[in-house]
């Protein structure tokens, strides 16, 4: 008789314990609130025509030694510019460090390069081995918190990156230790970073990121103000489709632009209409995408602004577009940067040096013509193999600073990070 | 044992102990092993513990890997009594099917996301804990061990992950369990071949 007694108690206290266990996660994991999209705060800027047009072009890289690439770049507080990418020996060496520079508004130059990352500051706070450092992202929140997003990899290649994040209190002169994201669930492998983040009303952040590992597949990261990852949604599947940039069009939709890798080698895009929570099936567009990052913006009056390589091949020209909101009607506004011979064929490497030395003291406004014969002796693989030479104009990230000016940063040959300002008075002129 | 590691290292030391033969040695013998292995993944290696080396493969074990690991330890040890082999059968079948509903459709086959029903997982606390209920009245004790203690870790946030399924598998479970599930068929099949047919 007592045995069963004892038995049914254990069996009460047991329910009872489970009841007590489950119903406290209930209570302390609440569900993910997507909070509507925080649209961009920018001061009072004049009308267009009340403005006079402003192109500028620099470089934020001052190192013409290292391969250079996957820049990105934010507009701080004070007005002034912080620019990161990655540099070392080649893409995926053990020497590549996450570097930036900061853009001074008052003088217009750019400062010397400063390391925010490296491999072994990397595992040390992370405490996990790390192989190699990758595309970095910024963020200023409305906190006055200016937050770093990057890709590790600890074995295995790009497919296996994990991301880390860590904030400067101080606007970038000091960061914290940089700890990885949680954002899947075989190994914490294969979330990558590349797309500007995406601020939402509440202070939490949006990071368009991407997966591939053994599918190719775009995906919003939303993490709190304190950057611990909420929710996670697919922008799209399957095993064509990286790199989304996200571009807010109101509170609620958004569109994701989005890298081809199949056969179409088109511009593919996906929409959102609750914030980021969902996304539609993604359609293919008009330009063309040689399996290339891409990034795109909204213009207060032209819709979106979107910077790209329109080719079916290669990376030799990168081009900016303007378009509608419904991605109906793309208009070429200017070629950036690109190749002189049309079809992107490499060049023999005397003629090279001229035209790219050409190139490089266009690209550089007022700010490094003193240092030509500099720059054309740090020529090496990153720009010729064998005695031909090719250019190459990739991974553009683009925003708007609060006094309505554009920013634009790529890869310039892989060898330098190219920034291009311009204002609204200079698009009504492309237009 | 620095808290951020407290999984890593665990699962560490609790992975070698199971491996090594203890059976017979003494309690405290026993336990100054498992306090050494402890402390091993917190010895330096070219500027990082130890631990840091395996974590760039394994980054943290769920707690149910934990809990089994401990329970195993505690047969190893000679502290407890291995599981009947039907309860064993039951958490390879109730992990290895999580598993299936997880990593092939998470990795990007299809176009749903089960790992993102793992943040804020009321529907999953639900159907969980009515599955706990229920093991519990079958008496799989192990089995509500672990998914009280993973949902418990959970909501304390005692790993780094933010994500319910985080902390109910992790690959080697899952793996572990798919492959003593085709062992244990695979055993089925071939005693039922061996069974002399009757006349």
């Amino acid at each position: 008789m007592n045995q069963p007694k004892s038995k049914r108690a254990a069996l009460v206290l047991g329910s009872i314990g489970l009841a007590a266990i489950f119903a406290f996660a209930w209570q302390a994991r609440p569900a993910p609130r997507l909070a509507e999209f925080a649209l961009p705060q920018t001061q009072v800027v004049p009308l267009p025509d009340q403005q006079v047009p402003v192109f500028e072009s620099r470089f934020a890289s001052s190192s013409f030694r290292n391969f250079a690439h996957a820049s990105a770049i934010s507009a701080l507080p004070n007005g002034d510019l912080l620019s990161v990418w990655f540099a070392g020996s080649r893409e995926g060496a053990s020497d590549v460090q996450v570097r930036g520079a900061r853009f001074d508004a008052r003088t217009g130059l750019w400062g010397e390069e400063v390391v925010l990352a490296t491999r072994e500051e990397t595992q040390q706070g992370v405490k996990r081995f790390i192989r190699k450092l990758g595309n970095p992202v910024l963020a200023v929140t409305p906190d006055q918190r200016l937050w770093l997003f990057y890709v590790s990899v600890s074995i295995g290649g790009w497919a296996a990156s994990s991301i880390n994040a860590m904030y400067s209190d101080d606007m970038g002169h000091s960061w914290s230790t940089p700890r990885q994201l949680v954002t899947s669930p075989f190994l914490n492998i294969s979330t990558l970073v590349r797309g500007a983040p995406v601020l939402h009303a509440d202070g939490s952040i949006g990071l368009p990121v991407y997966h591939e590992f053994l599918g190719k597949f775009g995906e919003y990261l939303h993490l709190d103000a304190d950057g611990r990852v909420l929710a996670k949604s697919r922008i799209s599947d399957g095993r064509f489709s990286l790199q989304p940039t996200v571009v807010p069009l109101d509170q609620q939709r958004a569109i994701a632009l989005m890298r081809h890798t199949g056969e179409d080698r088109r511009v593919l895009a996906s929409r959102t209409e609750d914030a980021g929570r969902t996304w539609s099936r993604p359609e293919v567009l008009e330009p063309n995408n040689p399996d290339s990052s891409l990034a795109a913006i909204a213009t207060p009056r032209h819709g979106l602004l979107v910077a790209l390589n329109d080719l079916k091949e290669g990376r030799f020209r990168l081009s900016l577009y303007g378009t509608d909101p419904q991605l109906q009607q793309w208009k070429p506004l200017l070629d950036l940067d690109e190749s002189p011979d049309e079809d992107g064929r490499p060049i023999e490497e005397s003629s090279y040096r001229r035209i790219v030395a050409e190139h490089f003291l266009k690209s550089s406004g007022t700010q490094a013509p003193g240092r030509l014969e500099e720059f054309l002796s740090s020529i090496d693989h990153r720009f010729c193999s064998k005695g031909q030479c090719k250019f190459t104009y990739d991974y553009p990230y683009v925003i708007r600073g609060a006094d309505g000016r554009y920013h634009l940063v790529y890869s310039w040959n892989h060898s330098l990070i190219k920034h291009i300002s311009f204002n609204d008075a200079w698009l009504e002129t492309q237009l | 044992m620095t808290l951020e590691l407290w999984s890593s290292q665990l699962g560490l030391a609790l992975g070698i102990f199971v491996l090594l033969p203890l059976r017979n040695r003494s309690r405290s013998l026993q336990l100054a092993v498992l306090l050494a292995l402890l402390a091993l993944g917190l010895v330096p290696v070219q500027g990082l513990p130890l631990v840091a080396y395996p974590r760039a493969l394994v980054p943290e074990l769920s707690i149910v890997a934990l809990v089994a690991l401990g329970w195993v330890a505690l047969v190893r040890a000679g502290l407890a009594q291995p599981l009947p082999a039907s309860q064993r059968v039951t958490l390879y079948l109730l992990f290895g099917a999580l598993g299936l509903l997880l990593y092939p459709a998470a990795l990007g086959l299809g176009p749903l996301d089960p790992y993102g029903w793992g943040y804020g997982p009321r529907t999953m606390l639900v159907v969980l804990g009515l599955l706990a209920l229920l093991l519990l009245y079958l008496g799989h004790r192990l089995a509500v061990a672990m998914l009280a203690l993973a949902t418990l870790a959970f909501a304390l946030g005692l790993l780094a992950s933010e994500n319910y399924w985080d902390y109910l598998l992790d690959p080697l479970v899952v793996i572990y369990c798919w492959l003593a599930l085709l062992v244990a068929g695979a055993r089925r099949l071939w005693s039922a071949r061996s069974r002399p047919l009757a006349d």
